[in-house]
């Protein structure tokens, strides 16, 4: 039986890493709203703006949260793009199949071109905070960990804000709910759905930079994301932004946890054994989606 | 009825026989020929690839942990189990068969995207079992497979060559026979509109479960082989994503719906694969290439080379329509339409 505190410990950290993975898979949620695209590349990207905050930081001294002035226009600049010059191209029978296809394609640019550029050797921010703790009821937390999250809700809160309260918002939304109808009301989908790709990537600009704060990161690493990414937003109901999020929280949880006593590379299994139960069980996901089975 | 076509078909058909079967005897040194044993084993696995994505459009990026199963599977019951080589072969490929069942059972609920999630999850997670279950699978170790044959080296890599060569065949004729198969047709319902086909009473789900387990059981086959050729399995190449995508890519180059599609498609990415090694080693420009040529196929090239060659040469043959061609319901619409404008005049 764990301590107490140790238990209490990683609660808080399930918690933080919750809100991360939220973020991340709330980028998800948002492509696949719109598009109907399933975006491999997601945690390529994410790795990308890990990479440059640490390549700024090397080379210019500059603070990985200043970076993200740098990466996160960047992204959202990067998304549009890809979403008008190729995604369009696409042919809408098969886009959902071959959108999987062309962002893995990218996916694995994006990491050959990381090796490349900076060779596979494992890389870390040193950051003056990067080893200061807090103590909370003696749990210790990482200030880096507690940065990450920060960013992760102040990130998911203007998301929220800008779906409900803004006129982009309310397009957005009524694009995903149903794109003729949207049209049919004289909002121009296509470029609302470029701008909400955008907005996506730049979720991933600012989840890689609150991931550089604290991981070893490698040009592959972002296999390692993906599966529970896609295990989050397939329990989650495959465009579901609320589901993404509850099954964020509760899968980020149960893998901290069952970190004690089965250590952290089984622990991984939760979110596959979570995957797979989903399918068998229900297939639109937990939470909220009933577009996954159809797409 | 035998139209030019249909003859140089025949011909390209038997040109191939002759060409594989003739290679090892013109490579000039046994690597030549291991790249050979290998690009048939790609030929193996794209081929496997297509019963699932060709004849129902379900994508599965996850057919390289299939094969790797079959590897492991045969290479565990050969060094643990002492079987020997051939029935520890077919062996492995039965229970990866039988496995396959209640992996499919979960996957194919789900449709597109999703089932792409779950094969890309399939090789995450057995990556990790591999990785980790390490006093039964070696672990990062690796897992060294006793050879089959007492044989020098050029030796080992001809019979294997032959075997993959025999493996494609069979699985070849496969495809081609539930290709004109009732059995086919409704496969190929579900991949034009599986809502429609299940309104119809095709039992689309064990139509799907069928060819997904026969496909993992011709995939495993060939991992077995791959097991036995090779002789030493490490998880990070036998779990390995990239190894499911480059079914894809030669699958989808080749073209899906032709019988020799993905065997086309393995003989260009197969030799632009290992021209790629020979030329930039172990630098990750590799990547970079396959990221490259799939985004280029999937943006241009949807349908494959081979129908591209086929529409290139209906250009010199315009008095004769293949009575084969396959026909979407808008196209064979328009061609009804126009048939009874003319019959009204």
């Amino acid at each position: 039986m764990p301590s107490g505190a140790l238990l209490f410990q990683s609660i808080l950290l399930g918690l933080l890493l919750g809100g991360l993975y939220a973020l991340l898979a709330s980028g998800l949620t948002l492509y696949f709203g719109i598009m109907r695209v399933v975006m491999i590349a997601h945690s390529a990207f994410l790795i990308l703006a890990a990479y440059l905050a640490w390549y700024l930081h090397e080379r210019a001294g500059i603070d990985p949260l200043l970076s993200m002035l740098v990466t996160v226009p960047l992204f959202f600049g990067a998304g549009v793009g890809l979403q008008r010059l190729l995604l369009t191209r696409l042919r809408p029978a098969t886009l959902t199949m071959m959108s999987v296809l062309l962002t893995f394609a990218i996916a694995l640019l994006i990491e050959g071109l990381l090796g490349y550029a900076f060779t596979g050797t494992q890389r870390r921010i040193n950051l003056g905070y990067g080893s200061a703790s807090l103590e909370l009821f003696g749990a210790r937390i990482a200030v880096v960990k507690l940065i990450a999250f920060g960013l992760a809700a102040v990130a998911l809160t203007t998301l929220y804000l800008l779906m409900k309260r803004t006129r982009f918002g309310w397009a957005l939304r009524a694009t995903i709910q149903h794109r003729d109808a949207a049209r049919l009301l004289g909002i121009d989908t296509e470029r609302v759905a470029g701008y909400g790709f955008g907005i996506g990537l730049a979720t991933a600009a600012i989840g890689g930079t609150a991931l550089s704060l604290d991981t070893t990161i490698y040009p592959s690493l972002h296999w390692h994301w993906i599966g529970p990414l896609m295990a989050i937003i397939v329990v989650g109901g495959l465009g579901s932004v609320p589901g993404a999020a509850i099954a964020a929280m509760v899968l980020g949880m149960a893998q901290s946890l069952l970190q004690i006593p089965m250590g952290t590379t089984w622990a991984q299994t939760v979110f596959y054994v979570a995957l797979f139960a989903t399918l068998a069980f229900r297939p639109q996901g937990f939470f909220g989606g009933r577009l996954a089975q159809r797409f | 009825m035998l139209n030019a076509s249909r003859y140089l078909k025949i011909g390209a058909i038997v040109l191939l026989a002759v060409a594989v079967l003739a290679f090892p005897s013109v490579a000039p040194n046994p690597y030549i020929l291991s790249a050979g044993v290998l690009v048939l084993y790609y030929a193996a696995l794209s081929t496997s690839w297509n019963f699932v994505g060709g004849f129902t459009g379900y994508i599965s990026l996850g057919h390289g942990a299939l094969a790797g199963l079959g590897a492991y599977g045969t290479g565990l019951l050969v060094a643990k189990g002492g079987l020997p080589p051939f029935l520890a072969l077919f062996a492995g490929a039965a229970a990866v068969a039988a496995l396959a069942v209640p992996i499919g059972f979960a996957a194919l609920r789900v449709r597109g995207a999703s089932f792409v999630i779950v094969s890309i999850a399939l090789v995450l997670i057995l990556l990790l079992v591999f990785q980790s279950w390490a006093s039964v699978t070696g672990g990062s170790r690796g897992l060294v497979v006793p050879r089959p044959f007492d044989l020098t080296r050029p030796e080992h890599h001809r019979v294997f060559y032959y075997l993959f060569a025999g493996l494609v065949t069979v699985a070849l004729l496969a495809w081609w026979l539930i290709d004109r198969s009732r059995f086919g047709l409704g496969l190929k319902s579900i991949r034009e509109d599986e809502d429609k086909a299940e309104a119809l009473g095709t039992a689309t789900f064990a139509y799907k479960l069928i060819v997904f387990v026969v496909s993992a059981g011709f995939t495993a086959l060939a991992g077995g082989l791959y097991a036995l050729w090779f002789g030493d399995l490490d998880p990070v190449f036998q779990f390995s994503i990239l190894t499911g995508s480059y079914l894809v890519l030669m699958a989808l180059l080749g073209g899906v719906r032709q019988l020799f599609g993905p065997v086309a498609g393995a003989i260009i990415v197969g030799v632009a694969l290992e021209y790629f090694k020979v030329e930039y080693g172990d630098t990750p420009l590799h990547l970079v290439a396959t990221g490259l040529l799939l985004a280029l196929v999937v943006l241009f090239m949807p349908d494959g080379i081979l129908p591209a060659i086929g529409d290139l040469l209906k250009r010199f043959d315009r008095t004769k329509r293949s009575s084969i061609r396959e026909v979407s319901a808008a196209e064979l619409r328009e061609q009804r339409l126009a048939e009874a404008k003319g019959a009204a005049r």
